[in-house]
């Protein structure tokens, strides 16, 4: 009886220090931010907040902007991911093959997501604002030559898609990379023995195989772009604008951003948390359905 | 034994305790605690020479740069040696500190300038130096144009200015007239600096009416719609991508590389255009942001020197100020060591850089109109109605649209 007693109190101590941390730095301020959010909380020092119940939630979902944030944050994630896997599952092919250097290639291909994000958008911002209209007078083409590629709200969302991509495709390479080596040559022998094309190994062997990568590198493209910011500030600052229902908005203002506006700029902390809130509910179902459904697809050997 | 040791350590822990609280008399000193890194060096000399002439030590203290001046002021204030003259920025850093400043009167600096922080017709604050903005022109471009700057005061005059110059760009070798800026990263030129023409502009200095309607949530439809004008006349005679997805380097380089003969910016780009080596004349012309004629620029001071009200020595704190503002040394410090404009009328020195050195001339003449973009509430010119102007300078909206969406964002301030 002593032992036990003595066993559950250095189990509890060793436990202490990750519980605590975790308790103060994540389950404290998580409900802290959730009774905030029905306040209307300003951080000005020595003001109450005072309780305002579900207020900043309902004036949330008539706000154009947050409507607008939201839909283009989904549009952004939705092609972000398609794009980053493609590219990236196309990278991983190229240098998991017999080719010279491909050490190199790999390298290379995986050092853009060194940058910082912000460095990133102005390489970005540079090579749209004056690469381009640069090389449309150096052949003479008028249309680059005078595009205004950061003052359209298509244009910039798919520039903002295509600087992310080349960031991440790198990273989520390497994952593919390792999953590609630990596919069985045994089973690719057979099947080319049986006489299988390209396209038949990949569907029916390769893919299977590598399904548990696709969960990994799906949940992690699928929240990051979910949550990008830096390359937006730095690249777009959240313009251009574009007209929703009657209003101008910013184009390219996604939900981190807008959050962080509301909070900081406006100053409004409450109404910006409460909007803090919602993009969390959304961002776990939406990234627990993608893990759930992905693990389904998973084949254990 | 070790008992014994540990008491003897709480003894000598209390016992210096309570010597740091003695109370010795402390030689007249004022400590001064400021937030401009690059004026560190000028004003401990200025402080040094004054000590040499008048026997008081004044010790600078500068915080900034890395470190949030507003952060490390709070943390001086916990420290047992307070500073007598620390520095706020407006109206946001009078509302933190309210309960520390008292008030100057019958101080000598009062007279000579009308820049000084007043809350309720108490002055708080010294103007710690000037900023200005208006249209700043190329004085030899426009003279090659055969524009007089004159003829600039009024929407008018601006219109065949702009008209005039248009017809001649190859002739000046500009790809427009007015290098302005209305992209993302610009917004408080157009949210802030802009539309403070449509709050102050042909108002007596200190006319607050149009700035307090707004806060009610009320705009002025008369004003708006003859502001209007004024944006458009901008927009229309600015560079589309300059204007569009332009940022303050592409700005100020159509205007430094002579490609425009007007920017709408102020005198904080003299550092910018000396570090490039520009050196063609310049002046500010009015902005004609409303109808009729303009007869000034946009004059505010963005932080202040202010006492702390439990300061010992307040009066030689104030003293001190007083002394840069009145004498010769105080001026030579402020223009020629610090290179800054200051805010009062008697200083006959000019400061070397080209706007800097025009907007001395306005301070001088007394023509300003008065710096109200401050008092908006948070984010509303630049996240507010900054896209607003953008939407225009696009074509996404007419100028009735404009006028319209502006009017709506105003209204939502109730």
């Amino acid at each position: 009886m002593k032992k036990q007693a003595k066993d559950k109190l250095v189990f509890w101590l060793f436990l202490a220090p990750a519980l605590i941390s975790f308790i103060v730095v994540v389950i404290l301020p998580f409900f802290m931010g959730l009774y905030y959010s029905m306040t209307d909380w300003t951080a000005i020092a020595g003001v109450k907040p005072n309780w305002v119940g579900l207020n900043n939630y309902k004036s949330m979902f008539s706000n154009l902007a947050f409507q607008y944030s939201f839909i283009r944050t989904f549009i952004f994630t939705l092609i972000s991911v398609i794009s980053i896997n493609l590219v990236s599952l196309t990278f991983a092919f190229l240098v998991t093959r017999e080719i010279k250097f491909k050490n190199f290639y790999r390298a290379g291909f995986f050092v853009p997501n060194l940058i910082g994000g912000l460095v990133l958008g102005y390489i970005w911002q540079f090579i749209f604002k004056s690469v381009i209209p640069a090389i449309g007078g150096l052949f003479g083409i008028n249309f680059l030559e005078e595009l205004l590629l950061l003052a359209d709200p298509t244009l910039t969302l798919f520039g903002l898609i295509l600087a992310f991509t080349w960031q991440y495709a790198g990273y989520i390479m390497m994952i593919y990379v390792a999953a590609l080596l630990n596919v069985p040559q045994e089973l690719l022998e057979a099947s080319e023995i049986d006489g299988a094309n390209f396209w038949q190994k990949l569907w029916n062997i390769t893919i299977p195989m590598i399904a548990q990568a696709f969960t990994i590198t799906s949940f992690l493209t699928l929240v990051t772009s979910f949550k990008q910011y830096d390359i937006i500030v730095a690249l777009t600052n959240g313009g251009p604008t574009d007209i929703y229902q009657g209003t101008v908005v910013n184009s390219t203002e996604l939900l981190a951003m807008h959050i962080y506006n509301v909070a900081f700029k406006y100053n409004n902390m409450a109404e910006g948390q409460a909007r803090a809130i919602i993009f969390f509910l959304v961002l776990s179902v939406v990234s627990i359905a993608q893990v759930y459904y992905n693990k389904k697809k998973e084949v254990e050997m | 034994m070790r008992k014994n040791l540990a008491l003897l350590l709480v003894m000598v822990l209390v016992v210096s305790m309570f010597a740091g609280c003695a109370k010795k008399e402390d030689p007249e000193e004022v400590v001064i605690y400021q937030n401009k890194v690059e004026i560190n060096d000028q004003l401990t000399a200025f402080a040094a020479a004054y000590e040499a002439e008048t026997g008081v030590k004044v010790t600078v203290k500068t915080a900034g740069g890395d470190t949030p001046y507003a952060d490390a002021l709070k943390a001086e204030f916990q420290s047992d040696r307070q500073p007598d003259i620390f520095v706020i920025e407006g109206m946001g850093g009078y509302k933190v500190w309210e309960s520390k400043l008292s008030t100057f009167e019958g101080d000598a600096w009062i007279d000579l300038t009308d820049l000084e922080f007043k809350v309720d017709g108490k002055v708080y604050g010294f103007p710690v130096a000037v900023e200005a903005w208006g249209m700043a022109y190329n004085v030899d471009l426009l003279a090659k144009a055969g524009v007089d700057p004159a003829s600039l005061n009024s929407q008018e005059g601006y219109r065949a200015a702009f008209e005039k110059i248009d017809g001649m760009k190859d002739e000046l070798g500009i790809d427009s007239v007015v290098a302005m800026a209305a992209g993302p990263d610009m917004r408080w030129v157009t949210g802030l600096h802009n539309f403070n023409g449509y709050l102050s502009a042909g108002l007596p200095y200190g006319d607050t009416t149009v700035l307090d309607k707004l806060l009610k949530g009320e705009a002025d439809m008369q004003r708006l719609t003859e502001y209007a004008d004024w944006v458009e006349l901008l927009f229309q005679y600015a560079d589309k991508s300059v204007l569009l997805t332009g940022n303050y380097d592409a700005q100020v380089g159509q205007y430094a590389t002579q490609k425009s003969v007007f920017i709408h910016q102020g005198n904080w780009i003299d550092p910018w255009l000396v570090d490039n080596g520009v050196d063609f004349p310049m002046a500010f012309a009015p902005h004609a942001s409303v109808k009729g004629t303009m007869d000034s620029i946009f004059i505010g001071a963005p932080s202040f020197y202010v006492i702390n009200k439990d300061s010992k020595f307040s009066q030689a704190a104030r003293d001190f100020l007083n002394y840069m503002a009145t004498n010769v040394k105080g001026h030579e410090y402020m223009v020629n060591e610090a290179k800054m404009v200051p805010a009062f009328t008697n200083v006959t020195l000019k400061p070397s850089t080209p706007l800097s050195a025009n907007v001395a001339e306005w301070v001088a003449k007394g023509k300003a109109y008065t710096w109200l973009q401050n008092d908006m509430p948070d984010n509303f010119g630049m996240g507010t109605i900054g896209p607003v102007y953008e939407g225009f300078a696009k074509g996404d909206l007419t100028k009735q649209e404009f006028i319209d969406q502006i009017a709506a964002k105003i209204a939502e301030l109730k």
